[in-house]
């Protein structure tokens, strides 16, 4: 049974890589399926269904989609063969005969029939005055959406002379030399003393990141390789980006520190050995999550900016920079006052709500708070029951 | 001559009422959106500058769609009508008509469409197996 597993396993793999490599399933072709199955299940409604199951909703507009193609290459078939490159109104009626031949149609045996008297277009003249006129149900735009392509320039078009004689002016020209590193700046770090070293490595760094930076940015913009006359305009963005975006900065070497660093309270386990010695951080260490901190962040700070001096001896300098993170540990139940123990806690959590209290604070906060507080005290019960 | 003369005004009779039915065609909005088709005809190659063509493809998709439709529906309706003549009081709660795949591929069957899907799928070696062997 094993071998046979794997047999269809394999079999299985195959048809979906031919199902995906076929030209008519495509991955961009799911919105036009999305709409097909709307128009079907509008028909179906009209024809009198109540409801559908879902696999025979998708069937029937995958067919639909397959019956509108089927016909279209048939009529451009048509079309070609009588020498033509426009399809004609009998290429297509030629084109539906075909299709409905399996089932027959009036007329089909007579082969000097004419095609503007086909059966078959009397039938769809019947369905026309019969049926009802049952408008789509959204508004579909034009699809799909073609994206306007900035060409690259040539060398001609920049005015640029190719670089050797062997390169036709009317190719794109070459992408500018910033943009790729060069090995003329690795000399100078090695000049200048220990600090000098590594400020050198530094700049080093920094000076490959922006034009690395710069040039993705040219290709994400043009879709292409960047564009030489773009590039003076967008260093400055290129370092505002590489400024803004903490990934991309220079790494800090041990010790150094940012000059701005915000008293943003931090995950209670890298200031644990702050919380032991204060009695303000009973309720950090309790709240294990972020999301915790996170609403006593304006009081927190308050009485933070009392201790500076604790801030330094943590490594916040990483996290000033990212966005802080949202995640809660812990299982999500409400808070349901039914612990035996919770009473006594009432009064600490009364107490810490107290010292958190504020005139311009709203009620509503107050008791977001203190629903926060009784969460995180059961998220942190229950692991030691565990 | 005189039979060409007829067959002629024949010919142009036929003509002009499918132009009329082209024309008219404009007036009557197919429930499948145009877009939709001009975006499967483009795919398969098919060039024409002329909307009417369109709305014919459109129309003529809408109409076996319908057939399709029409088909299963009355499959559904006879299966319902097998089931209630055996137990009456289940006359009230299936009156939903429910497009199922048996049904949708008995009548696309007839057009051509082979459509086959597992009755059952096999994840446990006791599946399809009768209740009272399931024990050993």
């Amino acid at each position: 049974m094993k071998d046979g597993g794997l047999e269809n396993k394999k079999e299985l793999e195959n048809s979906k890589k031919q199902s995906k490599s076929s030209k008519f399933r495509s991955k961009s072709d799911d919105f036009a399926l999305a709409i097909a199955k709307v128009a079907v299940a509008q028909v179906c409604e009209s024809v009198g269904f109540q409801s559908f199951q879902h696999s025979a909703l998708e069937t029937l507009s995958d067919v639909t989609a397959r019956y509108i193609y089927t016909l279209g290459k048939t009529t451009n078939f048509n079309a070609n063969l009588a020498g033509r490159l426009e399809s004609n109104v009998f290429d297509v009626i030629q084109g539906l005969e075909e299709l409905e031949s399996g089932l027959g149609f009036a007329g089909a045996s007579d082969i000097n029939r004419c095609l503007a008297k086909s059966g078959f277009v009397r039938d769809i003249v019947h369905f026309v005055g019969d049926a009802a006129d049952v408008r789509f149900a959204y508004d579909v735009p034009r699809f799909p959406v073609v994206k306007e392509r900035k060409g690259m320039g040539s060398f001609q078009e920049k005015g640029e002379e190719p670089h050797g004689e062997h390169i036709p002016s009317w190719l794109p020209a070459f992408p500018d030399p910033e943009a790729y590193a060069t090995e003329s700046t690795v000399g100078n770090g090695t000049t200048s003393g220990s600090d000098g070293v590594k400020t050198g490595l530094v700049r080093i760094e920094r000076k490959i990141e922006w034009p690395l930076l710069n040039f993705q940015q040219q290709f994400a913009r043009n879709g292409n390789v960047g564009d030489s006359s773009c590039v003076g305009g967008d260093s400055g963005k290129a370092w505002e980006v590489s400024n803004s975006n903490p990934y991309l900065a220079a790494p800090l070497h041990f010790g150094e520190k940012e000059v701005d660093v915000s008293p943003v309270v931090l995950p209670t386990k890298l200031s644990n050995e702050v919380a032991s010695r204060d009695p303000v951080s009973e309720n950090r260490f309790v709240g294990n999550h972020v999301s915790v901190l996170e609403t006593f962040a304006p009081a927190i700070e308050g009485i933070k900016s009392g201790m500076c001096e604790y801030s330094s001896k943590q490594k916040n300098v990483l996290y000033n920079q990212r966005p802080t993170v949202h995640f809660k540990i812990g299982i999500g139940k409400k808070s349901l006052n039914t612990a035996p123990d919770f009473i006594s806690k009432n009064k600490d959590l009364q107490k810490i709500a107290y010292w958190f209290e504020n005139d311009n604070e709203k009620d509503d906060r107050k008791r977001r708070a203190e629903n926060f507080m009784k969460e995180s005290m059961e998220c942190s019960q229950e692991p030691g029951q565990l | 001559m005189n039979h060409n003369q007829q067959s002629n005004d024949g010919k142009h009779d036929d003509d002009s009422a499918l132009s009329d039915f082209l024309a008219s065609l404009m007036d009557y909005t197919p429930t499948i959106p145009d877009e939709l088709v001009e975006h499967y005809l483009a795919k398969s190659g098919f060039q024409c500058p002329d909307v009417r063509l369109i709305r014919l493809v459109a129309v003529a998709t809408q109409k076996f769609v319908a057939d399709v439709a029409s088909d299963s529906l009355q499959h559904c309706k006879a299966r319902q009508a097998a089931v209630v003549k055996d137990k009456r009081d289940k006359q009230q709660k299936d009156k939903r008509l429910i497009l199922t795949m048996d049904d949708l591929s008995k009548s696309l069957r007839e057009y051509g469409v082979n459509v086959k899907q597992q009755e059952y799928f096999a994840d446990s070696p006791s599946t399809g197996m009768d209740p009272a062997s399931r024990d050993e």
